[in-house]
């Protein structure tokens, strides 16, 4: 059964229109990562599934509910906020007690529930302390407690781990996983953070400009990118991209300073001559002596366990991942690369979708 | 018994004590001794009027004029009040009194001395019962005016002079106030105003009073300035040898101080004339609207029995109308104080009742004020104020019919309905109001108390602006008042007193105050925001300290510090060093006098704010700053003044809003001196409804330009820049 | 910045305040040297003390009766006490509520809203007496404390509202929120979180509308029309007549009046600076 199901969310504000028809269900237990640039509409949509935002046309069902008219009271969900939105004249206990509280739950029962999250979350030492007398960190754990104390049928998490330093943010992506897991509860996330998006998920969501660009399992997504929009906004660093065209026998595409083979798997109807996008990722190229990328080397970063190579391939700006043990390349050489057919995706120029006719 | 009857016993039952039994209610504006005396009157008879309850307010003497004129017409008023007679004519204009008695009735008005029954006599009626008669007599101090006889003459006062030490003088009274100049102006044979209500104080014998008023301040015979508080300081400290006064300054010398007091001299200059003061009786009137007009007459006259009459006199130190009552208690013929009022009072003129002399005071104050500091002779100064009066008593505009007027509005209204009636059926509009809904219910209760109790006051008052008022009667006018107004009352457009010579130093003022709030506040908020600063707390505490005192104490404070001898201001200048300035004397120390009282009111506000705007400022802008380079006073002009400005934009637009309309510090200190030149718009507005014969209308549309240029002023910012 | 700064600019600094205090505290001093002297009248001297110290003025102002023997002091502050506690009571109970509105809610005229309030500002009062004296007739409520205190309070409510929405701007939406989809109605969450969030700049608006409700005393003289209803400013303009004017008097009870004003400001003083500005600091 599902256990969130979207369909044809509008929403405007002003004379801007921010979701453009969005259609999404969620399985019991999923969790869904919407993620895009700022401004493609993913906090709106989620403050729409909150209720905190009542869409212009398109219903919301959560279980077998429809609550598109619904107060956010009466949908059964919790939702931590970016500035976590701790109530400051209340200590730790009494934020994460505040909802049950107006559920009007038996206070030995609040106890009980408050102690365990605070376990769970090891906050145990923090109960008795107001917000502003705690640091980021913790401050984030609690609001994660006060939603995981209602155990609500669905999570909402938005942009939950921005304010936090980069060594942090990983332990706490690690701890939302994991509290997933054990909660087995149904989660929608909103990033744009890729790293948060990739690892998170079970199914990844790609916004661009109030639409649906491309869903499904993270790492088919990255593989298989849908459109130019979504093979460039996943990966870093980001994929290169070339305007070229598919060469006379029709097995390879060409750009100027490369030269790659096509998958005949995925673009065998592909004709000669016609113009195409070529994308590479900086991570599919391997240093070959017959390679048909010829990069021009500029700049080398190395980062120990690998190295990156910034230059210019036929006088377009290029980025190959080596490996950090290999000998690595002085910037003024050239370094011939190869990449394998089944790394290379082809976009059509104007529209910019992919020519994977299994993907678009 | 049926149900019926019984119902009708207790109505009769309930009826029957309500019938009997009074309620009456009655004001009066006594202080002091007075007050003591009245009020032992009415316990006397509250004691021999048991079944009869009696309400008795006393009222601040500002506020009691007006108080009356708004509270009798709503039923409000007391029945019976004590006022003086020059009064009379505006009440009756204004219907406010009946008649107690015909004059004709010997019966009463023999019991009263004859000069008292004829100022309360009014068209064959007696409106009042005489309570007192109350003028001014000559304070003399026995050790400094050491021959038994009191002085004959002026001139002889005068002679004093070299005999006294500095710091001493002959003579002290009020010399700037026209009440006080009388005398001397009626021994020289002229007068204020005449019967038929004409302005007098003009010609040769109001020109000799005045280079005689001038003469005697410039020998040092008596001192400049001299407020009431001042002459009553300097008699009772002996630093003044006689002083024209009225018997509250005997209820208040009491017995601290040996005095005694005569009549009011002669002058030799004018042919041995004696100074004849003004005489005013006090009556005690009865409201037209009184529910029980014969318990009220009743009541009024009660306090002019002799009992009564003997009570006030002894108590209250009045001379009392009552003829009986100085027979009746031989102790009072002999009282050394009072029998020598009674004996002036026999000399005095009684003011004149007509009522644009309510209109002669203002003017003629001004008029003895410029010649006396100099600013013009007396001739011009006098013809001036003779100007001001014929401007403040010119003919009210003439009637016009409110019809047209009345069918516009009528017709806007109606397209107004039908406009939002049209918009009802718009759809996009349905929904934003449907969407509405619930906004309404947190702002309805505000919206509706708004409307009713700021809104609704303030569109009357606009509208009162299209009619004519003076004295309670007023009509539909049309434009008339802002025509005058604007054409600055055919007068030259930038005359003192005209509408844009008063817009122009109330935009002076509004500038100058808010530079100086601002930039002193910003310079004491920098200060108190330095991070190592010690004793920040206590310092902040004491400089909020203006903000927490209330507005009018502070007002008046300042307006004492500023006095030309007896202020601390120039106590201060002469410790340091200076020449006194006499403050209220120019336009430039007088508007400096008033900045600096409202720079003072109000630089804790502005440092308050800047303090908790410089808190809003990221500290990294001042080191990026510093690092680039930056000087302390770049920083101030490159990071803190761009970063201050948003955050303080709103405070400063309400400021200055504020200051436009900061009526009390302009009304208290320097009261538009001199000659009504630091008037700002409000102040010039309240002058008109209040002291100008109730020009409310006038006055009105006043109020109205003032919204509107603030409204243009304010318009070019949207709602969400200011507060 | 926190480099120490050298001496004598330190010094320079203490000297610019202490000036500031000095021009802040000399009127007062004067005040409180008027109340204290037995003459009771300015003598013209540049420092504030008084030349012989007496109680008298105080005594005379605080132990006043009425003539059937009730202290009338004593009511009249009880009044001005009530008067301005209910004043900055009902002021903001009406202008929260409507404040949050104009600060989170859109809605049909919330912009005209506005401007009408903005334009109260600026319409000067001497029009508007008479008209109020007639409206507070026909309610029944001339000569009451309460019709007193509505006409206070909604003289005081524009700028209450002005006060308040800036400081609901600052609060963070997300708390709101936060709340409702913890359960919380509307009103829950206004009640729960924004008005405990907002406390300080509640504090500072009450304190506003206590002042101008502690301090006025043209409109308390024309509607109040029973000397025991009368607030202290109304009983202190007594002492100031037409010819004379019981100066000593007047600055004593001046002093009685200013004390709780201040008293209150003391309190309410450390949330002055955030309350203010609270609105305005965000931008």
């Amino acid at each position: 059964m599902a256990a969130v199901t979207l369909r044809g969310i509008r929403k405007t504000l002003g004379p801007n229109l921010i979701l453009r028809g969005i259609d999404l269900s969620l399985t019991k237990g999923e969790f869904a990562v919407l993620v895009g640039p700022s401004g493609c509409g993913k906090s709106t949509l989620l403050r729409t599934v909150a209720g905190l935002e009542e869409p212009d046309s398109g219903t919301i069902v959560l279980g077998d509910r429809d609550v598109t008219r619904s107060p956010p009271r009466d949908r059964d969900i919790a939702m931590v906020f970016q500035s976590y939105a701790l109530y400051p004249h209340l200590t730790v206990r009494d934020n994460l007690a505040f909802g049950l509280k107006l559920r009007g739950v038996d206070p030995k029962e609040i106890a009980s529930r408050v102690s365990e999250v605070a376990r769970m979350l090891t906050i145990e030492a923090l109960l008795d302390r107001f917000p502003r007398e705690m640091s980021g960190g913790q401050r984030q754990r609690v609001a994660m407690g006060r939603a995981v104390v209602r155990r609500p049928q669905l999570f909402l998490f938005d942009e939950p781990l921005s304010n936090l330093d980069a060594a942090l943010r990983a332990q706490v992506r690690v701890e939302i996983k994991r509290l997933h897991a054990s909660l087995g509860a149904t989660m929608l996330y909103v990033t744009h953070d890729q790293v948060e998006a990739m690892t998170l998920a079970d199914r990844l969501v790609v916004l661009r400009a109030g639409s649906v660009e491309q869903e499904g399992p993270p790492l088919e997504v990255y593989q298989r990118p849908a459109s130019r929009f979504v093979a460039g906004f996943l990966g870093s660093p980001a994929m290169n991209f070339f305007n070229g065209s598919i060469d006379a026998t029709g097995r390879f595409a060409e750009a100027p300073g490369l030269r790659v083979s096509v998958d005949p798997a995925r673009f065998a109807t592909l004709p000669p001559g016609r113009p195409v996008l070529i994308g590479v990722r900086p991570h599919d190229v391997i240093p070959d002596p017959d390679g048909a990328i010829d990069l021009h080397v500029e700049v080398v970063e190395p980062m120990g366990f690998e190295a990156y190579a910034h230059g210019t391939v036929g006088g377009v700006a290029f980025v190959a991942r080596l490996d950090g043990d290999a000998a690595l390349p002085r910037p003024g050489e050239r370094l011939p690369l190869r990449v394998h057919a089944s790394s290379v995706h082809l976009f059509d120029p104007t529209t910019e979708r992919s020519l994977d006719p299994g993907r678009s | 018994m049926t149900p019926r009857r019984l119902l009708a016993a207790l109505a009769l039952l309930l009826a029957a004590p309500s019938a009997s039994a009074q309620h009456l209610t009655l004001w009066h504006a006594y202080r002091g001794a007075e007050q003591t005396a009245l009020d032992q009157v009415l316990d006397a008879w509250r004691r021999a009027h048991p079944a009869a309850t009696l309400d008795v307010l006393a009222v601040p003497f500002e506020a009691y004029a007006s108080k009356l004129e708004s509270a009798i017409p709503h039923d409000h008023g007391p029945d019976v009040f004590v006022d003086a007679h020059e009064r009379l004519a505006s009440y009756r204009a204004l219907g406010l009194v009946a008649p107690v008695a015909r004059a004709s009735v010997t019966a009463v008005t023999a019991r009263f001395d004859d000069t008292a029954v004829r100022a309360l006599t009014a068209a064959g009626d007696l409106y009042a019962f005489p309570l007192s008669v109350k003028c001014v007599a000559l304070f003399i101090n026995p050790t400094l005016w050491t021959d038994p006889a009191p002085p004959a003459t002026l001139e002889s006062i005068e002679a004093l002079r070299p005999r006294l030490p500095a710091g001493t003088y002959p003579l002290v009274y009020e010399s700037q106030g026209a009440y006080f100049h009388a005398p001397l102006l009626h021994a020289y044979g002229g007068a204020m105003l005449d019967d038929a209500g004409r302005y007098t104080f003009v010609g040769p014998a109001a020109e000799r009073s005045l280079r005689r008023v001038i003469a005697m301040t410039r020998a040092g015979v008596i001192p400049d300035e001299a407020s009431g508080a001042l002459v009553s300081q300097l008699f009772s400290t002996g630093r003044a040898a006689t002083a024209i006064s009225g018997p509250w300054l005997a209820a208040e010398l009491g017995s601290r101080v040996p005095f005694r007091v005569a009549p009011l001299p002669a002058l030799a200059d004018a042919g041995g004339r004696l100074m004849e003061p003004y005489a005013t009786v006090e009556g005690a009137f009865v409201s037209s609207r009184s529910h029980d007009p014969s318990a009220a007459i009743a009541l009024a006259e009660a306090l002019t029995e002799v009992p009564a009459a003997v009570i006030r006199a002894r108590v209250g130190r009045q001379v009392v109308a009552t003829r009986d009552a100085w027979t009746a208690d031989p102790e009072l013929a002999r009282d050394p104080v009072l029998s020598v009022f009674r004996e002036a009072a026999s000399h005095a003129r009684p003011m004149p009742t007509h009522p644009h002399m309510r209109a002669v005071f203002e003017p003629a104050r001004q008029a003895i004020l410029k010649a006396l500091r100099g600013d013009r002779s007396p001739r011009t100064a006098l013809e001036e104020a003779e100007h001001r009066f014929t401007d403040v008593t010119r003919p009210l505009p003439r009637r016009r019919d409110a019809t047209l007027a009345l069918l516009a509005v009528g017709l806007a209204a109606m397209g107004l309905v039908l406009n939002s009636l049209r918009g009802l059926r718009d759809p996009v509009f349905r929904r934003d109001l449907r969407r509405s809904l619930p906004a309404y219910a947190w702002v309805t209760h505000a919206a509706v108390t708004l409307a009713l109790l700021v809104v609704v006051p303030l569109v009357i008052g606009a509208v009162t602006s299209l009619y004519a008022t003076r004295e309670g009667h007023s009509y539909y006018v049309g434009l008339a008042n802002y025509v005058d107004i604007l054409t600055a009352r055919g007068g030259p457009l930038l005359a003192t007193g005209s509408f844009y010579r008063v817009l122009l130093v109330t935009v002076l003022w509004t500038v100058a105050n808010i530079t100086l709030h601002v930039s002193i506040g910003v310079a004491l908020a920098l200060l108190l925001s330095r991070p190592l600063l010690r004793m920040k707390a206590l310092y902040r505490v004491l400089l909020i300290i203006p903000w927490a005192v209330p507005s009018y104490v502070t007002a008046l404070a300042w307006k004492g510090m500023f006095h030309r001898q007896f202020g601390a201001v120039n106590a201060l200048l002469t410790t340091l060093g200076g020449e006194p300035v006499s403050w209220f004397a120019r336009f430039s120390t007088a508007f400096a006098a008033n900045v600096t009282t409202n720079v003072w009111l109000g630089f804790p506000f502005m440092m308050v704010v800047t303090i908790g705007a410089l808190a809003g400022i990221p500290k990294d802008l001042y080191e990026a700053a510093a690092v680039d380079g930056a000087t302390a006073w770049q920083q101030f002009w490159k990071v803190t003044v761009p970063m201050l400005r948003p955050a303080m934009g709103p405070s400063v637009a309400m400021g200055a809003v504020w200051t436009f309309n900061q009526f009390n510090v302009v009304f208290l200190v320097s009261g538009g001196e001199p000659d009504g030149e630091t008037d700002i718009l409000v102040s010039e507005a309240y002058r008109w409804a209040f002291t100008r014969q109730a020009q409310y209308g006038y006055a009105s549309a006043y109020a109205v330009l003032i919204f509107l240029i603030l409204l243009l002023v304010t318009r070019r910012r949207s709602p969400e820049a200011l507060p | 910045m926190s480099r120490r700064t050298p001496w004598w600019i330190e010094l320079l600094v203490h000297a610019a305040l202490l000036t500031a205090v000095a021009f802040a505290l000399y009127p007062v001093l004067w005040v409180v040297t008027l109340a204290l002297s037995p003459s009771g009248t300015p003598s013209p001297r540049a420092l504030p003390w008084p030349e012989a110290f007496s109680l008298d003025n105080f005594r005379a102002v605080t132990l006043q009766h009425d003539a059937a023997g009730r202290w009338l002091f004593g009511r009249q502050l009880f009044n001005s006490v009530f008067v301005a506690v209910a004043t900055a009571v009902t002021s903001v109970a009406l202008a929260t509520p409507a404040a949050y509105a104009m600060a989170r809610m859109r809605f049909v005229g919330d912009r005209a809203g506005m401007r009408v309030l903005l334009a109260t500002q600026m319409f000067p009062g001497v029009a508007t007496a008479v008209p109020l004296y007639v409206i507070l007739d026909g309610l029944r409520l001339l000569d009451t404390r309460a019709g007193l205190v509505l006409v206070y309070a909604t003289t005081a409510l524009p700028f209450a509202m002005f006060q308040l929405r800036g400081a609901f701007e600052a609060i963070p939406r997300e708390l709101e929120e936060a709340a409702m989809v913890d359960g919380a109605t509307r009103w829950q969450a206004f009640f729960k979180v924004v008005l405990p969030a907002a406390r300080p700049a509640i504090a500072v608006t009450c304190l506003f509308a206590f002042m101008s409700a502690w301090n006025e005393f043209i409109l308390a003289a024309t509607f109040l029309s029973h000397e025991d209803a009368f607030t202290l400013p109304v009983a202190l303009q007594r002492y100031v007549g037409e010819h004379d004017a019981a100066w000593g008097r007047f600055a004593a009870g001046a002093m009685v009046v200013s004390v709780p004003v201040m008293a209150v400001f003391y309190a309410v003083q450390r949330h002055l600076v955030g309350g203010l500005t609270a609105g305005s600091v965000k931008g």
